[in-house]
């Protein structure tokens, strides 16, 4: 009888106990980090008697969590790279709010500009229509300036949100430490400290979010926290701060995550080993797709400003002068040293101009030098990875993708180096003067036909390619010798067959005294006209050598038939007032193959595809490990997680169990008062 | 399986967010009317459309210097007929001073009408399209190409005649071919009589009859009046100057017959006196202004006469030159004009296309966009009543 009283109690105690654990699950349905708990009952152990063994109730052994650890640790990583992938998506997609496209880009900006020389073409004198030109050139440039301010201020908040990641980080690393020094503390009662525990996943869980961790535990209960591979984050109780530093280059443009160990320097992480997390997110955007787009516009800057420079000083101005520079365009910066080199070697960049000049053979992208010995060792492009060999004592300046580069002695071997030739251009372009006067839009030379040329022949342009550096050099005639033949003023025997030709006595071109002097002429200074083909100043063949230090650099292009005896000749413009051949050649410049191969005023349209294209990659990498992570959350829920059914079946379970104890005493209560009347009478 | 159920809440509401966000951005594009907003909806598409952009912008910038270059050509050509007239009237003016009637005055007179024809003709030799350009100022030029020099009128230009490129025609004509050079004479030859003739003869400009037989050479006539028969036998010798060989030895003279060798041809009139010489040189180039003043000298006071018959037929053959070379001059500035319109279609041609190939690959299929909201929406919604159903279901509503 005071056994079933003491059955009956301790079932009462077992299901109130159920029930509060019940309570305790619906109460935190919607807590984070709560895991599913569940009391564990027992029966105790039964009597011996001589008939056997009588049970003695119901005891409460343990509340358990559920828990699935293998799932606990898929879901936080997955959902680190999941933050990381969104985190870039969310920046790129700011990023591209800047590269604008159609009427309000950038690329109409310069295709206006372009465009505004046609009208000084109708006009050269028109001041209106250089003004507008030159208003056209200074907006480019402020456009450049402010898309180049525009990311830099994305990578100066971008460095601002690490640091506070890095500040979340270590407060959440301290936070867990704190937890594994409560946890090794309560698991010395014997019993699992389930909302400790909770607490510690939910806190890992939340650092995850930050950056992707793994974790190993200790025999103590404790957790160890790892970072990028193998760095300790927290180590029982133990923290190694993170911090955001400057790379090994100091380069300014790029942020690291360091580790501090205890009595260590900090020692930089590489953000391709962090996995996930905001952090690798930012990291990534930061040291990957923010330096493409800045080198990407650096490029269109340089690259179209030097160009239109160049021109620009192959022409002469309303002043009579030779061109000065349009755009006055920010140096090339010099190599950034690594800080363990031990050499002393300055790495200087400039644009090439010989042979030819380097700017349609730009690539947007930085550079990595590397020293195998003090004057070789090998120059690789970041984008894609082709390396050139360079030996400074064979060629020095070295020239790679339309760059020069100048390598001063003192390298050692191992000594790197990072090229960022392009990190900064679009920073401070702009127009090197304000006077329209000041455009060079007329040409140094012009062509002049012959005063009695009887043919056809009409000029379908004149390029200046180079101006020679003594002016003003020697008139070049062209003179036919027949409908498909010419001879040049600037041959040796020029001279002798136009005195037999003219006479006196004049041959007739029909004659055959003509064709005999011709054929007399020698071969090589015969040159074969085809309409519309360029003759170029140094397609002579012959004994002279060109020499563009005296003589002009020029591309001609003559249509139609030409008659025996007619001339054209390239000599000094002595009209530049109304000429504006220049402005043509900066119009022609339009579809100068300039950015990989494409024309200068596509060069846009492709940069938004490449950052478009990023942009791509990332939405479909965020979606999919945004479904991978939000699958293992369910899975892991589904474990872990509370249902209310469930609880309220439970409930209903416990509650019946409960009252049925309840019964049982009630029972037992009316046997001892059965007991006690049969006693008393 | 169990569900969490905080986890269905937030999986649900999610998804409820996710398809709100893509409605959101599908009504975007609808109401711009543009597949593409951003170079990532289709990063193709976007570089496509912004190269065809760049290029109808470049069509419509070559379509407005085209119809500047379109302007001054059509102004050159209208002032070259303008200048063909005038050279028509100096022509009238020439014929009509031939007239045997007229006094010296009378022609003085006509001189001088003559003289305000021609400074009228070199203003337009110097005219200037709308921006200042001269018409016929060649290749390059000062800003009048012409100038009137008490030697004669100098070219200040370069010669050369641009050609008009796939988009453009040029807006300049050469202006050393157009007024610079003309031959003299007849075109082929000169025909001059000796300075020192004593006789009344005179020529016409003569005229090629054997273009195969020309030789280019100097060529002198001498008359000889052989005056010791009645009447006097008049016969001439032709000899090459040149090369120094006679051609023709003692012909007889008839008034008004051809004279013919080396496949030239020409009408002496009049009576030579003995010794009487004609100089035929090949012709040179001289230029229309010279032309005109020395038709105007050839007028002005001059009495009859065989100097002045001589001159004045010179005069009108070299005006006939002349006016070869405007015209001919006005047909090249139609070729180009023609040209231009030629053009002017192709660039039409040109925008449809490209403003075809813009639309493609950024312009909403408004069919295709709507009929996908449609689906979106309809999908939204059924989100929103399910999560609204299965929200009511718990176990909790049926314990009491």
């Amino acid at each position: 009888m005071s056994s079933i009283l003491n059955i009956g109690v301790l079932a009462l105690n077992a299901n109130q106990a159920a029930l509060q654990t019940v309570s305790n699950n619906i109460a935190n349905v919607n807590t984070p980090g709560y895991s599913r708990q569940q009391v564990v009952l027992q029966n105790i152990q039964g009597q011996y008697t001589g008939s056997g063994y009588f049970g003695k109730g119901v005891d409460v052994l343990t509340v358990t969590r559920s828990y699935n650890d293998f799932l606990n640790r898929q879901a936080a990583s997955a959902q680190a790279v999941s933050t990381a992938d969104t985190t870039r998506l969310n920046k790129l997609n700011q990023l591209e709010t800047y590269f604008k496209v159609g009427s309000n880009g950038l690329g109409a900006t310069i295709s206006d500009f372009m465009n505004a020389f046609s009208d000084i073409v109708s006009a050269p004198t028109d001041l209106t229509a250089r003004s507008v030109a030159l208003t056209r050139a200074d907006e480019m440039a402020s456009r450049f300036n402010q898309m180049y301010l525009q990311l830099d201020q994305m990578r100066i908040g971008n460095t601002e949100e690490l640091k506070t990641a890095a500040t979340a980080i270590n407060d959440l690393a301290r936070q867990i430490a704190k937890a594994n020094q409560d946890i090794s503390r309560s698991l010395g009662n014997g019993q699992q400290p389930n909302d400790l525990l909770d607490q510690r996943d939910q806190l890992i869980r939340n650092l995850n979010k930050y950056i992707q961790t793994t974790t190993i535990p200790a025999d103590d209960g404790t957790l160890g926290i790892f970072i990028g591979g193998s760095q300790a984050l927290v180590l029982g109780t133990t923290v190694s701060p993170v911090s955001i530093q400057l790379d090994k280059y100091s380069d300014l443009s790029k942020a690291k995550l360091a580790v501090a160990v205890a009595g260590a320097p900090p020692m930089l992480l590489d953000e391709n080993t962090l996995g996930g997390g905001e952090v690798s997110g930012m990291l990534r955007f930061q040291n990957q797709d923010l330096l493409e787009a800045r080198n990407l516009l650096g490029r269109l800057a340089l690259a179209i400003g030097t160009k239109l420079n160049e021109q620009q000083a192959l022409g002469i101005d309303l002043n009579g002068n030779a061109g000065s520079p349009l755009f006055s365009l920010p140096a090339l910066p010099d190599g950034l040293a690594h800080v363990n080199n031990t050499g002393t070697a300055a790495l200087s960049l400039a644009i090439q101009t010989t042979p030819t000049s380097g700017v349609s053979a730009f690539v947007a992208t930085d550079y990595d030098v590397v020293f195998a010995t003090g004057t070789t060792g090998t120059i690789t492009r970041q984008s894609d990875g082709t390396q050139v060999a360079f030996d400074t004592a064979v060629t020095n300046p070295v020239l790679i993708d339309g760059l020069e580069l100048t390598i001063s002695a003192g390298a050692a071997a191992g000594d790197r180096y990072v090229l960022k030739p392009f990190s900064n251009a679009a920073s401070s372009i702009s127009t090197a003067f304000a006077s329209p006067r000041g455009l060079a839009m007329a040409s140094p030379i012009t062509a002049i036909a012959g005063a009695n040329n009887a043919g056809t022949v009409t000029l379908e342009g004149l390029r200046v390619d180079a101006v020679p550096t003594t002016l003003p050099a020697p008139a070049v005639t062209l003179r036919f010798i027949g409908t498909g033949q010419y001879i040049r003023s600037d041959d040796a025997n020029y001279a002798g067959l136009v005195a037999t030709l003219d006479g006196p006595p004049p041959l007739d071109p029909a004659s055959p005294a003509y064709a005999a002097a011709i054929a007399a002429h020698p071969a090589g200074e015969r040159y074969t006209y085809v309409p519309g083909q360029v003759i170029g100043a140094d397609d002579r063949t012959t004994n002279l050598p060109f020499d563009p230090a005296t003589e002009w650099s020029w591309s001609l292009t003559l249509k139609g038939v030409p008659q025996p005896g007619d001339t054209y000749a390239v000599d000094v413009n002595p009209y530049p007032q109304l000429n504006a051949d220049n402005a043509q050649a900066m119009l022609d410049l339009r579809d100068l193959a300039m950015f990989d191969g494409g024309p200068l005023t596509d060069g846009y349209a492709s940069a938004i595809a490449v950052i478009g294209t990023r942009i791509l990659s990332a939405q479909s990498a965020a979606a999919v490990s945004a479904d991978i992570a939000s699958n293992l959350e369910k899975e892991r829920t589904s474990i872990q997680g509370v249902n209310l059914d469930e609880e309220a079946a439970r409930l209903i379970q416990f509650q019946q169990a409960y009252q049925a104890s309840g019964k049982m005493m009630q029972v037992a209560q009316t046997i001892f008062d059965t007991l006690l009347a049969s006693i008393g009478r | 399986m169990r569900l969490g159920t905080a986890n269905a809440f937030d999986r649900t509401l999610l998804n409820i967010t996710n398809r709100q966000a893509s409605l959101a951005e599908l009504q975007e594009k609808l109401s711009a009317g543009k597949k593409v907003l951003r170079a990532s909806d289709d990063p193709t598409g976007a570089a496509q459309s912004e190269r065809a952009q760049t290029r109808i912008t470049r069509v419509e910038i070559e379509q407005r210097a085209l119809s500047l270059q379109k302007n001054s050509m059509s102004l050159a050509e209208s002032t070259l007929g303008d200048a063909q007239s005038l050279m028509q009237q100096i022509r009238q003016l020439v014929v009509q001073a031939g007239d045997a009637t007229l006094t010296p005055a009378d022609r003085r007179s006509l001189a001088q009408e003559m003289r305000s024809l021609r400074d009228q003709l070199f203003t337009y030799a110097n005219k200037q399209d709308s921006n200042g350009v001269p018409l016929f100022g060649g290749l390059a030029s000062a800003n009048a190409p012409f100038v009137d020099l008490t030697t004669g009128v100098v070219f200040n230009g370069i010669p050369g005649q641009k050609s008009g490129g796939p988009v453009n025609i040029p807006s300049a004509m050469d202006g050393q071919a157009v007024f610079m050079n003309v031959p003299s004479g007849n075109g082929v030859f000169n025909m001059a009589l000796g300075a020192t003739n004593a006789g009344q003869l005179w020529t016409d400009p003569g005229r090629v009859l054997t273009p195969g037989l020309l030789t280019g050479d100097n060529y002198s006539v001498t008359f000889n009046v052989d005056s010791t028969v009645t009447p006097p036998v008049t016969t001439y010798d032709v000899v090459n100057t040149t090369t120094a060989t006679p051609v023709l030895t003692a012909q007889p003279y008839v008034d008004g017959q051809d004279i013919t060798f080396d496949g030239l041809s020409f009408v002496a009139r009049g009576v030579p006196a003995d010794g009487d010489t004609l100089a035929i040189t090949p012709s040179t180039r001289t230029d229309i202004f010279a032309v005109v003043d020395a038709a105007i000298a050839a007028v002005d006071g001059q009495p009859n006469g065989h100097v002045f018959t001589q001159n004045n037929s010179l005069s009108l053959s070299q005006l006939d030159s002349a006016m070869d070379r405007i015209q001919s001059a006005r047909g090249t500035a139609g070729e180009l004009l023609k040209r231009a319109d030629i053009i002017d279609s192709n660039q039409e041609d040109k925008t449809i296309q490209l403003e075809a190939d813009r639309s493609r690959a950024e312009d909403m299929d408004m069919v295709k966009g709507i009929s996908q909201f449609e689906t979106q929406q309809l999908g939204y919604n059924a989100a929103l009543q399910t999560y609204a159903q299965i929200q009511r279901l718990s176990l909790f509503n049926y314990i009491s």
